[in-house]
């Protein structure tokens, strides 16, 4: 998979874009065979793929291709929710498209009704910052399904909330967080695990802080809150170029269903957040051709977004700065352009004002724009005023 | 794909016979093809009505300017206040329940308070839930993420309209959103390669033609690229621009929540007496000499 990815693109500017480009289109097979849809969770273990699924050419064309990477992960639960309920005429143009779709076997339902997707949202927990601050203007923290773009200029942070936010995915169930794993793609080398050790002591220290009687809990609690225990869960990737960004990115989604313990609690082993450090590091040099790196870019969006969604995680993208000449002026506005400015659910951007961080979300599709005050203490992220308030961990 | 589409529609006799005059298509177009509000006063009164059944609208913004709103807006507006159902197809995980039930319930004062936590915002069913539930039940999402998928979906989604047609007389779909389109787009258009555009036209027939016959109204967004100078221009380029009846561009003043639309495009003259585009009319005039 890597290999073939590594060629295609270091094929040149003209013929790698031709042979992404034939990959993608060039199997003349109906699109159901092509597309890699969820599969109901429970029956992907008892029930075989049908048999067209595994014919030669759509075998091969996902194989080759670098859009259709990891035929061979289990695929992510199914959503029914919309079948069980709904106006008539909701629950008609459902029960329709599953009998159009023949037992409805490799293509399941991605549709929901709006109803079931905010008693959905609102039982999902967000991923605390650390920052209540930061926590409040982001609607409970990172969400996840999302995708959130975090920019700004160099030494603001957004390194030291990428490592705070893949250690307080790790906040155990029990203590109000998610009880996740983190995977973090490094693409610039910025990732000290010294660091990181640190942060995670510091979000130790405040949950046994704020959850003064947990001590008397079980071993096994106690077991997990070891900043060891938290190292451990993060699973790093380490990208030297623009080509192994590509492919890790298309490798996450086996990558994600293998690290998937379908039969034990959903939240001890689930992967709930990728972190990506930084997305532009690479295409920001050796791209010639720029209308390529615009729909190779894209193209990565759309796959962030569907691994999102599929796996419920959040998937974090951090972004570096840019000039922009607009009216006259040169203004800082965040790297990779215009149509990657698209590519993202939600958008903070980090910045300095006087000797204060500040984060002012940018973009959402459900908050309003707003900023708050952030600080970044040893313990890692928090609110400017940490002395003296508590931090929230929910 | 083309096979199995061929096989659906109607022998080529059976699609030529059917001729219409210009008072049928008035007829046609009085009852059937009507304006949906979007909830948004000036756009409606800029749209002469709203988004137009039978019409692709499309919307059009830098990143952040308000289209994935306008969506929202619509969608609620249009399942609240006519009861019809919207199919809303998310590329980019940007449907927002919260925020539809806050547009619905159309207390502005809830806006915002996901961040204070799921309690406050207080949807535990109380009797006028009753109410938003059925509304919300009627606004059906499904995510799409790439552009196979979109034709899977749109094939699907007409084969239950012609079976609703056939059995019920008429489907409660009223309007079909894809935010975004220019998204799934993105990664296969450009360059020199005419497959995506192939593909991008191929859509955009089965959109239009989705439109016209089942009365749907149909809106996408599409992006903004940079047009040189700092000015930026709808994406899609040239063959694209031609397949929206209506164009809006929207745009934001960073920091305000005052967003501006402006119509780039229009089918139907303003203030027309005549209520039907009257490039229509000519088309199917044409045929009818014919």
């Amino acid at each position: 998979m890597v290999v073939m990815v590594l060629f295609a693109i270091s094929a040149g500017p003209t013929g790698s874009s031709d042979l992404i480009f034939l990959l993608r289109t060039a199997p003349a097979l109906p699109p159901r065979l092509l597309i890699r849809r969820p599969v109901s969770r429970r029956s992907s273990a008892d029930r075989p793929r049908p048999a067209s699924h595994r014919s030669s050419s759509a075998g091969s064309a996902r194989s080759s291709g670098s859009c259709c990477s990891s035929s061979s992960a289990p695929p992510p639960p199914r959503r029914r929710r919309f079948l069980a309920g709904g106006s008539d005429a909701g629950r008609a143009v459902a029960t329709r498209r599953v009998l159009d779709m023949g037992a409805g076997e490799n293509n399941p339902l991605g549709a929901q009704n709006a109803w079931d997707m905010l008693s959905e949202e609102q039982s999902q927990k967000h991923i605390t910052t650390g920052s209540g601050d930061l926590n409040g203007i982001l609607g409970g923290g990172i969400h996840c399904k999302e995708v959130t773009e975090i920019g700004g200029v160099p030494g603001v942070g957004k390194t030291q909330l990428g490592i705070q936010l893949a250690i307080n995915v790790q906040i155990p169930v029990e203590y109000g967080g998610l009880g996740g794993k983190a995977v973090y793609i490094d693409t610039e080398g910025s990732f000290m695990v010294e660091r990181v050790y640190q942060i995670a002591e510091g979000c130790i220290s405040d949950i046994l802080e704020h959850f003064p009687h947990s001590h008397e809990k079980s071993s096994s609690g106690n077991k997990q809150l070891q900043p060891e225990h938290f190292l451990a869960d993060i699973y790093y990737f380490r990208i030297c170029s623009y080509a192994e960004q590509i492919a890790a990115i298309n490798y996450l989604e086996k990558f994600l269903g293998e690290h998937k313990d379908v039969e034990l609690c959903i939240y001890t082993s689930q992967v709930r957040i990728v972190i990506i450090d930084s997305v532009t590091f690479h295409f920001r040099q050796d791209f010639d051709d720029l209308a390529l790196r615009t729909r190779v870019l894209s193209e990565l969006s759309l796959k962030l977004m569907k691994i999102a969604k599929a796996y419920n995680l959040a998937v974090v993208l951090l972004n570096q700065v840019t000039t922009k000449f607009t009216e006259g002026s040169f203004q800082l506005t965040l790297a990779l352009g215009d149509s990657w400015s698209h590519s993202c659910t939600n958008r903070v951007i980090l910045y300095w004002n006087g000797t204060e961080r500040y984060a002012y979300l940018d973009k959402s599709p459900s908050l309003p724009v707003a900023s708050a005050p952030y600080a970044v203490t040893g313990k890692g992220v928090r609110d400017v005023s940490s002395n003296h308030k508590r931090v929230r961990v929910t | 794909m083309e096979e199995r589409m061929n096989q659906d529609q109607p022998s080529t006799e059976g699609r030529c016979g059917r001729f219409w005059n210009g008072m049928d298509l008035l007829k046609d177009v009085t009852e059937n093809k009507h304006f949906l509000p979007t909830g948004l006063e000036g756009v409606d009164t800029l749209l002469g009505g709203g988004l137009r059944q039978g019409q692709l609208t499309e919307v059009t913004g830098p990143s952040s300017s308000g289209k994935t709103q306008f969506c929202l807006h619509s969608a609620s507006h249009v399942a609240a206040k006519h009861m019809g159902v919207v199919m809303y197809l998310d590329t980019s995980n940007s449907f927002s329940p919260g925020r539809i039930a806050t547009i619905i319930d159309g207390t502005p004062g809830l806006f915002g308070q996901r961040a204070y936590g799921v309690q406050l915002l207080g949807f535990d069913l109380q009797p006028k839930d009753v109410r938003l539930k059925s509304i919300m039940r009627n606004i059906i999402c499904e995510s799409v993420f790439d552009i196979f998928a979109l034709s899977e979906v749109l094939h699907q989604l007409e084969v239950s309209l012609l079976n609703d047609k056939e059995k019920n007389g008429g489907s409660r779909i009223r309007l079909l959103i894809i935010d975004s389109i220019s998204s799934l787009l993105a990664p296969i258009i450009g360059g020199k390669y005419p497959q995506g555009r192939a593909m991008m036209i191929s859509v955009a027939m089965t959109l239009k033609k989705l439109a016209d016959e089942h009365n749907l109204s149909v809106l996408v967004t599409n992006h903004m690229v940079s047009a040189g100078n700092g000015a930026v221009k709808p994406a899609l380029g040239e063959s694209w621009k031609a397949v929206p009846h209506v164009r809006l561009v929207i745009s934001r003043e960073r920091g305000s929540n005052m967003c501006t639309a402006t119509v780039l495009k229009h089918t139907l003259l303003y203030a027309a007496v005549f209520s039907f585009p009257p490039r229509w009319f000519l088309m199917y005039a044409g045929q009818q000499q014919q």
